[in-house]
């Protein structure tokens, strides 16, 4: 999920060619790598390649400031999709 | 009312004090500013319309008399964009662009209740363009200018069943600069008569508010109205975003973002220009058919660029942005700020003044 995610950002994101390569815990914001169209960007891209849905009270700083930070969010949205099926069945 | 008229006569009565110097002029217009939002427009709004209009436009008068310094940065600003007009013609726009702006409040005062007390005073043209759009099930981008009355005419299309968003700025939330009664006072005048007609709070695009986008594309995608104007000056944090595109005759930099957001969600963008009548009461809304998104981003821009134009030439009194040179030059219309009018101090609370929608959208 890292790779996929960090290959995005760096071909369709980035736009400063000197930040590359992208670190996986290099921060998306402080750096201006994401402004909030390129964020609506990528959530699009998460939600279409990972099919997991971003809640909108969920795009805050503390889930897309890094690759790494995405990816703990995702997983977590997974994990909560996952238990809620479970607890229907 | 409307006829050109001859150069500013000499101050009389209140004006004598206003040319006293800074402090007094900053103390009168602060008072004139916040009796005519707190006492004098909410009073004469409830007047017939004809009345009512005729008095912001006296005082529109008056404040184009006095207000020497922002009178002549605005006829600086008309010619240096627009070319010589002739001294009437000069005189009759700027003059309109006070008087416009005083009849601007009336406007905010008459949004009270279902806003039927404004809605009668404004012809809606194009409304077939919206419901279209509107039935794809996407959303609709309304983009604008700081032209006219946007904010208190699109809250005529939230009264008549279009649940609308804006994304634009209250600036008094976030400027430093901006003292807290102050704020409180924009709010209790302004802000909350306008918000009563909005189906969410702004969308409020500040460096740093990450989530901007998403909030518009979750009104979008609940196949409501957002509402942008995209001739906003870039802030610096947003220059890097921000394109050259040919606007009032220069290569112009404004922020695509309306088209970026339109072609993220899929959203049609449909232009809407509000001017005001020649008799200062009644204004019309033009809903344009959606703009084409073919092609790039900067020449999809473009054409909302383009239709920006024509609206200012074809009504230039109703353009905002004739009031600050520093904001033109930013944008790039004209090639620098720098007139004595500019540098004039100008009294914070003199805002009301010129009210417009200024507070709010800088999307």
């Amino acid at each position: 999920m890292e790779a996929i995610i960090n290959d995005y950002i760096s071909k369709e994101v980035v736009q400063d060619p000197s930040l590359l390569p992208l670190a996986n815990d290099t921060s998306l914001l402080e750096t201006g790598i994401l402004d909030s169209l390129s964020l609506l960007k990528l959530v699009l891209f998460v939600q279409e390649r990972f099919g997991t849905a971003v809640d909108d009270v969920d795009i805050v700083p503390e889930n897309f400031d890094s690759v790494d930070a995405i990816c703990v969010y995702l997983r977590s949205r997974a994990r909560e999709g996952a238990d809620q099926a479970a607890g229907r069945e | 009312m409307n006829k050109a008229e001859g150069p500013a006569a000499a101050p009389r009565g209140l004006g004598r004090l206003w040319r006293r110097g800074a402090d007094g002029r900053q103390l009168l217009s602060n008072a004139e500013g916040m009796a005519y939002w707190l006492a004098v427009a909410p009073v004469i709004s409830h007047l017939p319309a004809r009345l009512a209009y005729r008095v912001a436009c006296g005082r529109g008068d008056w404040i184009y008399r006095n207000w020497d310094a922002k009178r002549e940065e605005i006829k600086l600003n008309l010619r240096r964009v627009l070319g010589d007009l002739g001294p009437a013609e000069t005189e009759r726009l700027t003059r309109d662009f006070f008087r416009f702006a005083s009849c601007e409040v009336i406007d905010v005062m008459r949004l009270r209740g279902r806003a039927r007390a404004l809605g009668e005073l404004v012809d809606i043209r194009g409304r077939e363009h919206l419901d279209a759009a509107l039935a794809q099930g996407k959303g609709v981008i309304l983009c604008s200018a700081h032209f006219g009355s946007h904010l208190c005419v699109s809250s005529l299309l939230h009264a008549d069943g279009y649940p609308l968003t804006t994304i634009g700025r209250w600036r008094w939330r976030y400027d430093d600069g901006t003292a807290a009664m102050e704020g409180k006072f924009w709010d209790f005048v302004h802000a909350r008569r306008v918000l009563r007609h909005r189906a969410r709070p702004n969308i409020e695009p500040w460096p740093g508010r990450i989530q901007v986008a998403a909030q518009a594309a979750a009104a979008l995608r609940a196949n409501e109205v957002v509402t942008i104007c995209s001739d906003t000056e870039p802030l610096e944090a947003d220059r890097p975003r921000a394109v050259e595109v040919p606007f009032m005759g220069k290569p112009a930099t404004l922020l695509p973002g309306t088209v970026t957001l339109a072609k993220l969600t899929g959203a049609p963008v449909l232009m809407s220009f509000t001017h005001r009548t020649d008799d200062y009461r009644h204004q019309v809304l033009e809903i344009s058919p959606p703009v084409p998104m073919q092609g790039d981003t900067v020449t999809a821009f473009g054409r909302c660029v383009s239709a920006m134009e024509d609206a200012i030439r074809a009504h230039p009194a109703n353009w905002f942005y004739w009031y600050s040179a520093a904001a033109l030059a930013t944008m790039g219309v004209i090639s620098e700020a720098a007139t004595p009018a500019d540098v004039t101090p100008e009294p914070h609370l003199a805002v009301p003044v010129t009210m417009l929608a200024d507070p709010d959208a800088r999307p």
